[in-house]
């Protein structure tokens, strides 16, 4: 909200600078946005000067010679000037040479038409300010010759912007926080002397003008009071009242408009003005709208009511949005005579409701959304009518109106100083905390002595009603802090305890990965989480793109949660592509979303592509990335989790979304083991209609966060030979479609069954993969390296042949396998 | 026999510098000192040499013998040295680049959060995690922040539909709305439900906030944010810890300074402004940082933990926001773009 300065010291006597004031609104605790000056700016060198004489430039038809007599500054000068309106005896400002005008204009002794110029008088709008530029600023006051700029205009304002946070609605007002003010500079608070004091006894009775005020729905109005003020005179407002609103960025309106905006920036209270004579029958109801009911606001817009919004209504008509606007068919204007004022209290919700359901707020819907002060509603009406009777005349007629109002506002707080210095962690003597809550009006009704003799006293704290932010003694530790002063809050060490915990598992699986992945070379990415409904169908299903639906998504594009690190990175490496950027490997760890048998399931997950690098031309040629690459580092991935991929079954990809078939694979299940793992070629087709380019090899890796453990299962050391291992290679025949770890299991096996108890097969491997020349159509070579070895001894050839043999006697036996002679 | 001695060694010195690789000397060498070589065949003479003649035609086939080997050890080191010369080939140019990919870069974001978390376990804070789908009760009930606060709107905060089902996003209440946390202390209700005072936990992660993307927003941030319960923690305990963590981060002259502010979940509340003289792109002398405060006590009570024992502070503040502030960045859509040639600045 927007403070003036010279407004806020009509309520406390402020001598401090505006920098103070600036620092002292921050410290208690509300951020000044900015502060904005306005009136004469204080500029150097620019002071009050006499117009002695006028005469023609000898060169220049539009221009006049003048001398100046600028007094104690410096004596009669001679100056060139263009204005229309230098004449002899104006009294003006003159910027003298040395002087910086806004704009970084710097006046100095010069030469104009080859006439010479001591200087510049200046026109309002080069000083600066608002006001007419035809011509110079004339000072018809006739301020003494030679007083500067600052001495002699009147000041002008200091307008602060202020954040208000939304626990004090109190402070929405200049006297809420002129009142914060005061408590910071131990100043007191002056409040408006009110004449008017809502008696109407003596008053004419004008039933003819508000007969009737019904309140419907008490639940969200409270209080509903009405004045009846015959006989106005709608005109402008006094000058003071217009500068004041004009300061804090209000346009001035009418006299009886104006009081109003006036009374709520000074206490917060809203109030609303009706032309009597427009109240359709003379009467008011506080009821919710008709659904379709229509009314025409003040800023000339139809608005479509529902009903659970609330309206002030006459007997035929809504004629305001309870709390947010007036209608233009009921507002004040030249030819009203009568007024009927409303002040009234709305329940916060429901003004936020409709104010957020039209999408119209005022200044009046603000304060109601934030709660105002139903105990202090008509005081505000009070002071309004002072003003109203002061500007524009008339008199206060019977009968008032008052429906609801609340039980009289009682709350104390009992607080020890003992309690507010161990929160703190520091002391500050007990009478300066009493200080602290005098100065902001919270009472301290009883002072008592604790049980412990060398402890502080405790006191019993009367709230105010504007303060019903303060509710139980930790409340007021901050009020005593916020005027002792954040700043002053003494240095300490830090404690630093032993640890208490280990880092949560998955924060520990994200830096083993990221770390992997880094070390190998790739570049950690961070993408959004938010994905388009399309993104989530093309790489997972039409199903997914229902199931992780967000209710309201703020744009198009960022709808659904993702299911995928992989597409991310593929946008990642089309921008980079499409910048000209050699790009790669690109990695990413974080949350992922996967729906599965109708319930959604968050992983923490890590995925990873490598592409091939299409743009980027080298000087030597590098093996380039292919399935196995993929699968080595899903396989390392997986195993920062505590998963052994080696262990585990294999599906070799058949279309699974953006994934290539044949060239890929997935193991695990989410609902099964708590993870899986995809990796392999991406979808070639897929990654073109992206507008990628080249192959992309991929990987992913996602675990249900409570599978991932720091339980750490210590490992124990085996035994090793210290023998020569003995090696015999054998090929064996298979279809094309046999998984090569089906023959190698059945090879093992068969491998241990000939070997039995006497030495060890220490590994069974593939080395050699065949499809060809040479073999029949459907069918495909792999070849094997078995590796035995014995603990005690080094193995003769003799008795590993007799194995090898026993070997390839068992595979014989097998019909779907061959031996490759 | 002196003749046929020098004869041969003046053929060997001629041919065995021009033989190249090593058969072709092993059989140039057989042809000299094999059984069948022509120094052998003058050795095998010396049994018809007279007696008398023997010691000096002995001496001669001698010194013949060592010439020799001095041109074959020379043939072979000469060989040798070939070998590894073509084993080399030709020298490289060091100031090459090399082909290869890399290196690898961690994130800025990573970056900033995992040094934060270092300093913080410095002074007792381990990580803590959560889910990122929250639940109204996490984000929102137990943290003091009433169902009419502008914060819970569907304006503000994503929600999903009253259909969705998290399977393993636990609920307090069954009729309760699944969203996306609008900040990382949900997590703090979590740890404090799961466990018992005293905790220190620093929770760093992604929360999503229903905003405009533009140069200082985006739908999806991270945070990081301190909780610290234990019995007798005070308002000076918090103000220690942030000149701890900020003078680590930036350096010893680094100050702190407190402004009173209003949160829901701590009482009293502060905004953290530190001096910033220092940093790149920043013109003012004081720069906000983040927010904190004493817990308040209506927290402790969600959580079943007394307030009249248990004390404590909490900090939190935007990881973006300081990666900004460190590296002079003053775009947050540069993190989410992932550009390489931003990436590769921070490694």
């Amino acid at each position: 909200m927007k403070i003036s300065l010279n407004w806020t010291r009509d309520y406390v006597k402020l001598d401090a600078s505006v920098e103070e004031i600036s620092r002292a609104i921050t410290f208690l605790g509300f951020e000044v946005e900015s502060v904005h000056v306005t009136g004469a700016p204080k500029l150097d060198h620019v002071v009050v000067g006499e117009i002695l004489t006028r005469g023609k430039h000898p060169n220049a038809d539009k221009l006049s010679v003048c001398t100046v007599d600028v007094g104690p500054a410096g004596g009669v000068k001679t100056i060139v000037c263009g204005a229309p309106n230098c004449d002899a005896g104006n009294r003006v400002l003159v910027a003298l040479p040395g002087a910086v005008l806004p704009g970084d204009f710097q006046i100095k002794q010069s030469k104009i038409r080859g006439q010479s110029s001591d200087g510049m008088m200046c026109s309002a709008d080069e000083l600066g300010m608002e006001g007419d530029h035809s011509g110079l600023l004339l000072l018809p006051d006739r301020p003494a010759l030679g007083l500067s700029i600052a001495q002699a205009l009147p000041g002008g304002d200091t307008v602060f912007d202020v954040e208000i946070t939304p626990n004090r609605p109190d402070c929405q007002s200049h006297l809420g926080l002129a009142r914060e003010l005061a408590a910071w500079f131990k100043l007191p608070l002056i409040y408006p002397q009110e004449k008017f004091r809502g008696d109407v006894s003596g008053a004419p009775v004008r039933t003819d003008l508000l007969h009737g005020v019904c309140v419907d729905d008490a639940e969200d109005c409270p209080l509903y009071s009405a004045f009846v003020i015959a006989g106005v005179k709608i005109g402008p407002s006094p000058a003071w009242l217009q500068e004041r609103l004009k300061a804090v960025g209000l346009r001035p309106v009418n006299n009886v408009v104006d009081v109003g905006n006036y009374v709520l920036l000074e206490t917060g209270q809203p109030l609303h003005a009706f032309d009597a004579k427009k109240l359709g029958g003379g009467e008011i109801v506080v009821r919710r709208a008709v659904d379709g009911e229509k009314i025409t606001t003040l800023d000339g817009k139809e608005r479509v009511l529902s009903d659970r919004m609330l309206v002030i209504a006459d007997a035929d008509k809504p004629v305001v949005i309870a709390g947010i606007m007036g209608g233009d068919n009921s507002g004040v204007s030249s030819d009203t005579t009568d007024l009927v004022l409303e002040c009234a209290v709305f329940n916060r919700q429901s003004i936020r409701w409709t104010s957020r359901k039209l999408g119209l707020s005022s200044d009046s819907s603000y304060r109601y959304e934030r709660g105002v002060d139903a105990h202090a509603a008509l005081e505000a009406a009070y002071r309004a009518i002072d003003l109203i009777l002061e500007t524009a005349g008339g008199q206060v007629a019977g009968p008032r109106f008052l429906v609801g109002g609340t039980a009289p506002w009682q709350r104390e707080i009992v607080v020890t100083h003992d309690f507010i210095t161990e929160r703190l962690g520091f002391d500050i003597p007990a009478a300066d905390m009493r200080a602290a809550f005098e100065s902001l009006e919270l009472t301290v009704t009883r002072e008592e002595p604790t049980t412990h003799p060398a402890r502080g006293p405790a006191w019993t704290v009367s709230i105010p009603s504007w303060r019903d932010d303060l509710d139980r003694p930790i409340d007021l530790v901050e009020e005593v802090l916020r005027l002792y002063g954040t700043e002053k809050i003494p240095a300490a060490v830090v404690k630093s305890p032993g640890l208490l915990a280990e880092d949560d598992p998955i924060v520990v699986f994200n830096r083993r990965v990221t770390e992997y992945l880094v070390g190998h070379d790739f570049h950690e990415c961070v993408n959004y989480t938010l994905r388009p409904a399309k993104e989530v169908a093309t790489w997972v299903s039409a199903v997914a793109a229902q199931e992780l639906a967000l209710a309201n998504p703020f744009v198009e594009d960022q709808s659904h949660l993702r299911p995928t690190l992989i597409a991310g990175l593929i946008e990642v490496l089309k921008l980079n592509q499409s910048r000209g950027v050699a790009v790669s490997r690109l990695a990413e760890t974080g949350r992922i979303f996967v729906d599965s048998n109708g319930q959604n399931l968050e992983c923490a997950a890590v995925g990873f592509i490598i592409a091939e690098p299409v743009a980027e031309r080298s000087w030597r040629k590098r093996e380039p990335a292919d399935f196995y690459s993929a699968k080595h580092h899903v396989t390392a991935l997986a195993a920062a989790a505590g998963v052994d991929l080696a262990r585990q079954p294999l599906t070799a990809d058949t279309g699974a979304n953006g994934w290539q078939d044949g060239q890929s694979a997935a193991a695990g299940e989410l609902t099964q083991q708590g993870w899986f793992a995809r990796f392999g070629l991406l979808n070639l087709a897929l990654a073109k209609s992206l507008g990628v380019e080249g192959k992309v090899y991929a990987g992913m890796f996602a675990i249900l966060p409570e599978k991932l453990t720091s339980a750490v299962t210590r490992r124990r050391f085996s035994e090793f030979s210290l023998f020569p291992s003995a090696l015999r290679d054998l090929a064996i025949v298979v279809d094309t479609a046999v998984a090569a770890t089906q023959v190698q299991k059945a090879l093992l096996k068969s491998a241990r069954a000939a070997v039995g108890n006497s030495f060890a097969v220490e590994n069974v491997g593939v080395f050699d993969v065949y499809q060809g020349a040479g073999l029949p159509e459907g069918k495909k070579s792999l070849a094997f390296s078995l590796v035995f070895r014995s603990a005690e001894r080094t193995l003769t050839d003799d008795e590993v042949n007799a194995v090898f043999q026993k070997i390839q006697d068992d595979l014989a036996k097998m019909p779907d396998y061959q031996i490759r002679k | 026999m002196q003749d046929q001695l020098s004869a041969l060694l003046a053929k060997a010195a001629a041919e065995l510098p021009a033989i190249k690789n090593r058969p072709d000397f092993e059989s140039t060498k057989a042809r000299y000192v094999g059984p069948n070589g022509e120094l052998t065949a003058l050795m095998k003479q010396m049994g018809a040499v007279p007696k008398e003649q023997r010691p000096a035609a002995g001496k001669l086939i001698n010194e013949a013998k060592g010439q020799l080997q001095v041109h074959l050890d020379a043939a072979l080191a000469r060989i040798g040295d070939a070998e590894i010369a073509a084993q080399l080939g030709p020298a490289v140019d060091p100031t090459l680049a090399s082909p290869d990919f890399g290196p690898g870069t961690q994130h800025p974001l990573t970056l900033v959060r995992e040094e934060m978390c270092r300093i913080l376990r410095k002074v007792g804070f381990t990580v803590a995690d959560g889910p990122e789908v929250e639940t109204e009760y996490y984000c929102f009930d137990a943290l003091n922040t009433p169902s009419d606060h502008p914060a819970r709107d569907a304006k503000d905060t994503f929600y999903f539909p009253t259909t969705a089902r998290f399977g393993n996003v636990s609920k307090k209440v069954a009729e309760e709305r699944y969203l996306l946390r609008t900040h990382t202390s949900s997590v703090q209700i979590r740890t404090m439900l799961k466990g018992e005072p005293p905790i220190r936990i620093v929770s760093p992660g992604r929360v999503y906030r229903r905003d405009t993307t533009d140069a200082t927003h985006s739908a999806n941030f991270h945070q990081l944010e301190c909780l610290y319960v234990d019995k007798n923690v005070t308002v000076r305990d918090l103000k220690a810890l942030l000149d701890y963590i900020f003078a680590s981060l930036l350096g010893k002259e680094t100050k702190t300074r407190f402004r009173p502010h209003y949160f829901g979940y701590t009482e009293p509340s502060f905004e953290v402004d530190l001096t910033a003289s220092h940093l790149p792109k920043v013109k003012k002398p004081w720069i906000e940082i983040g927010g904190c405060g004493m817990v308040d006590p209506t927290v402790f009570e969600a959580v079943g933990y007394d307030p009249a024992v248990w004390s404590g502070y909490a900090f939190g503040m935007g990881l973006e926001r300081l990666a900004m502030l460190l590296y002079g960045i003053d775009d947050i859509r540069y993190f989410y773009q992932n550009d390489l040639r931003f990436l590769k600045q921070f490694a």
